[in-house]
């Protein structure tokens, strides 16, 4: 089953075009790495399918049902905000900046979600909050406010505030390029326990590493457009595209 | 020493005029003031347009020519026209003046906030009103508490501006004693009063930080 459905996405910034017709389509269960030099338009696409950019032109499916889509004169239409948010929030997402709340604890950032907008009552979702902090493993900082936290340890508390929302999709927009190098092994270690666990998986990252182990498909992205897509193997070991090659030369 | 006790009488009077003034102004025009800040980043034009007019009006004149608008001027104003008592006059112009300020106060507020933490809510499922009040406002709320203290302490001391109503506030009293009996007496005790007001105002808005401090950012 397809869980994620993109056809023809077109993304405009004032006059610059940042997503070129952008395609894809997803499975359940698959984890996509998306990589691509900066600049490329990988963080806009991911944006673009919780509603964090407005796409001009395209269509947006999810779990089979339209976010948004074209109408007859082929302007691109959203579905009812009201609806929009119900489709949008199967889906998690991991920020660069962990954008956790600073003013609420570790454990209330984890249940606010869940509490206000899927009206669960607190003495029921604390268990399930608790059962995610020692996940990632982060149980004792349960009741610590986000800043006597390390980047590796928020960044771990955002994974399980978005897990709380039991998403069906995980969006992770370069996780691990905000930390400190001997930091990034850990976020890591938890992404790939989630991949595990069968989770679908879109991640936009500069973790080559992370992208050749862990994803079923890796898609290269320059310049608003899908250059080369393949299986880890196909884009590591044998590139086909002279813009591919160079990028990942230039990883090295 | 009796004569100090004499004159406390009507101080105290005064200074219950000053402080009732203080009171119900900062209770109506925090909120007002907040109201008027989201209205002020709306994204409907014409109300952040109309929003803006209205703060730069209020903060582009006198408050003292404010009051004597309400009081003297809006009864004359052609089907709105109301004569206000001396008292609910002075509330109306020190609220409606208090409430531009302190919306500026909050729209800086608001607007220091990461786009991220509107994100974060967005990707969540949260609506704009749960955002803003669960996630937006309470860090807005550590962030405009020293500007919110200082404009505070401002208050206490502009509502001795009444006096031009004839209303016997704290300093209009003093003075009446002072120039009624020749001694300066009451000047002091009058800036006594304020300093202890201020004091007391100074100690809450610390106590208010420190409760904040409890996480930082």
């Amino acid at each position: 089953m397809n869980m994620l459905r993109l056809k023809n996405i077109h993304k405009r910034f004032n006059h610059l075009e940042v997503l070129k017709g952008i395609s894809l389509e997803v499975a359940q269960g698959e984890v996509v790495a998306i990589i691509g030099p900066s600049g490329s338009g990988k963080s806009t696409l991911l944006r673009c399918l919780n509603r964090l950019e407005i796409i001009d032109q395209g269509t947006i499916e999810i779990e089979g049902e339209i976010l948004a889509t074209e109408d007859t004169e082929g302007k691109c239409q959203y579905v009812s905000e009201q609806k929009a948010r119900e489709i949008c929030f199967k889906m998690g997402m991991v920020f660069q900046q962990f954008n956790l709340f600073p003013h609420m604890t570790v454990i209330d950032n984890i249940i606010e979600a869940p509490m206000l907008v899927k009206g669960i009552k607190k003495e029921l979702i604390i268990p399930e909050a608790e059962e995610l902090l020692k996940k990632v493993g982060l149980f004792e900082k349960k009741n610590s406010y986000p800043s006597r936290l390390s980047g590796g340890q928020k960044q771990r508390v955002a994974i399980a505030r978005a897990l709380a929302m039991k998403p069906d999709i995980m969006l992770f927009d370069e996780p691990t390029s905000a930390l400190d190098p001997e930091l990034t092994g850990e976020v890591l270690k938890a992404m790939r326990q989630l991949a595990l666990e069968h989770m679908t998986m879109i991640v936009v990252t500069h973790e080559m590493a992370f992208a050749r182990e862990v994803a079923q498909r890796v898609i290269f992205m320059d310049n608003g457009d899908i250059v080369e897509e393949g299986t880890p193997e196909q884009i590591f070991n044998s590139p086909e595209q002279p813009r591919t090659q160079a990028f990942l030369k230039s990883m090295l | 020493m009796e004569k100090i006790i004499t004159m406390m009488g009507p101080m105290l009077d005064g200074v219950n005029v000053t402080l009732q003034m203080f009171f119900i102004t900062l209770v109506l025009s925090l909120p007002l003031g907040l109201l008027l800040s989201l209205a002020r980043i709306s994204k409907y034009k014409p109300i952040s347009l109309l929003v803006e007019t209205y703060i730069w009006l209020m903060r582009g004149t006198p408050l003292m020519l404010q009051l004597l608008f309400v009081y003297y001027a809006l009864p004359l104003v052609p089907y709105i026209g109301i004569k206000l008592p001396d008292f609910s006059a002075a509330i109306l112009a020190f609220v409606l003046n208090y409430a531009a300020y302190f919306a500026e106060i909050f729209r800086g507020g608001i607007q220091s906030i990461e786009r991220g933490q509107y994100e974060a809510s967005k990707v969540l499922g949260m609506t704009y009103v749960q955002t803003m009040r669960r996630i937006i406002l309470p860090q807005v709320l550590k962030r405009v508490v020293p500007p919110i203290s200082n404009e505070t302490i401002t208050l206490v001391k502009d509502t001795s501006l009444i006096y031009v109503l004839a209303m016997n506030d704290l300093l209009r009293t003093a003075r009446t004693i002072v120039q009624r009996e020749f001694d300066m007496t009451p000047f002091v005790i009058a800036a006594v009063f304020y300093l202890a007001m201020t004091l007391v105002l100074t100690w809450i808005f610390n106590k208010l930080e420190e409760r904040y401090a409890a996480y930082d950012e």
